[in-house]
């Protein structure tokens, strides 16, 4: 019978994971960092001229 | 959309796992290790289908100077980037138990090596460039050069004599696997398409928040 090396598996399905999640936490952070700087753009004064 | 885009590839994704785990039946050769396929294969067909947008979409953007599908080109090349680097770390961790090594300078190790760092460059270029129509200008160029390794990377099997084992999808003639194995590998494919579709339609409306943002 063959060795099935489950920590092989393991480690394969656990790297994907930890790189998957990484990089939709990483989108989500940006997508939320994005929109509360265009709020805060809004809602500055606009510059009086001259 | 990006949002049902998202549970649809996680309830995709537990699918597949169910399938890989549940559903396909254990190897008789390889044993359990080979359900590594189940991440590995999908893995690498979502690349290429990434490179593929990428090649189009820079077609599209030379042609039609269309900011939109720069922005397309730009986030299919980061998502099939970490597609490709995840494709290879899952071969060199199912390549130990069953060829005995990490890594060897095979034709396909090797093919798909180079189009890792191909499309690495591509993101690099890119960021070094401030200009933003110049950027998308030269990056277009090579994600139209870069595509050409797909088809290198995909039949380097045929035309190279290597320790990789011939492709058991996208070639003549049906699949060669039993019907269990195939259905759980259909279902991650489809699984690991629709988390490409996700992220590169959220990694687009942010690439577009950038540009409206910081403009």
């Amino acid at each position: 019978m063959t060795a099935d090396h489950w920590g092989f598996v393991l480690a394969a399905y656990g790297l994907a994971a930890v790189v998957l999640a990484g990089y939709w936490r990483y989108l989500c952070r940006r997508d939320r960092e994005l929109r509360e700087l265009a709020k805060t753009i809004a809602a500055r004064p606009a510059r009086r001229g001259a | 959309m990006s949002r049902i885009l998202g549970w649809l590839a996680a309830l995709g994704l537990a699918a597949g796992m169910i399938m890989a785990f549940g559903v396909a039946p254990r190897e008789v050769t390889q044993g359990n290790v080979q359900r590594i396929m189940y991440l590995h294969v999908p893995t690498v067909l979502v690349a290429y289908l990434a490179f593929a947008v990428v090649f189009v979409a820079s077609i599209a953007y030379l042609w039609r100077r269309d900011p939109a599908a720069d922005r397309l080109a730009h986030a299919s090349a980061e998502v099939g980037v970490l597609f490709t680097g995840l494709t290879i770390a899952a071969g060199a961790i199912w390549g130990k138990p069953t060829w005995g090594t990490w890594w060897t300078w095979d034709a396909r190790l090797t093919s798909v090596a180079i189009l890792f760092v191909m499309y690495l460059g591509y993101l690099l270029l890119r960021g070094m460039i401030e200009d933003g129509e110049r950027a998308a200008r030269y990056s277009a160029v090579v994600g139209i050069v870069a595509a050409l390794d797909i088809p290198l990377v995909h039949f380097s099997v045929y035309w190279w004599r290597t320790l990789h084992q011939p492709p058991s999808m996208l070639k003549p003639g049906p699949a060669s696997m039993p019907e269990g194995i195939l259905a759980a590998l259909l279902v991650n494919v489809a699984a690991f398409a629709l988390l490409y579709a996700y992220f590169v339609a959220k990694r687009v409306i942010v690439l577009r928040r950038e540009e409206e943002v910081l403009a």
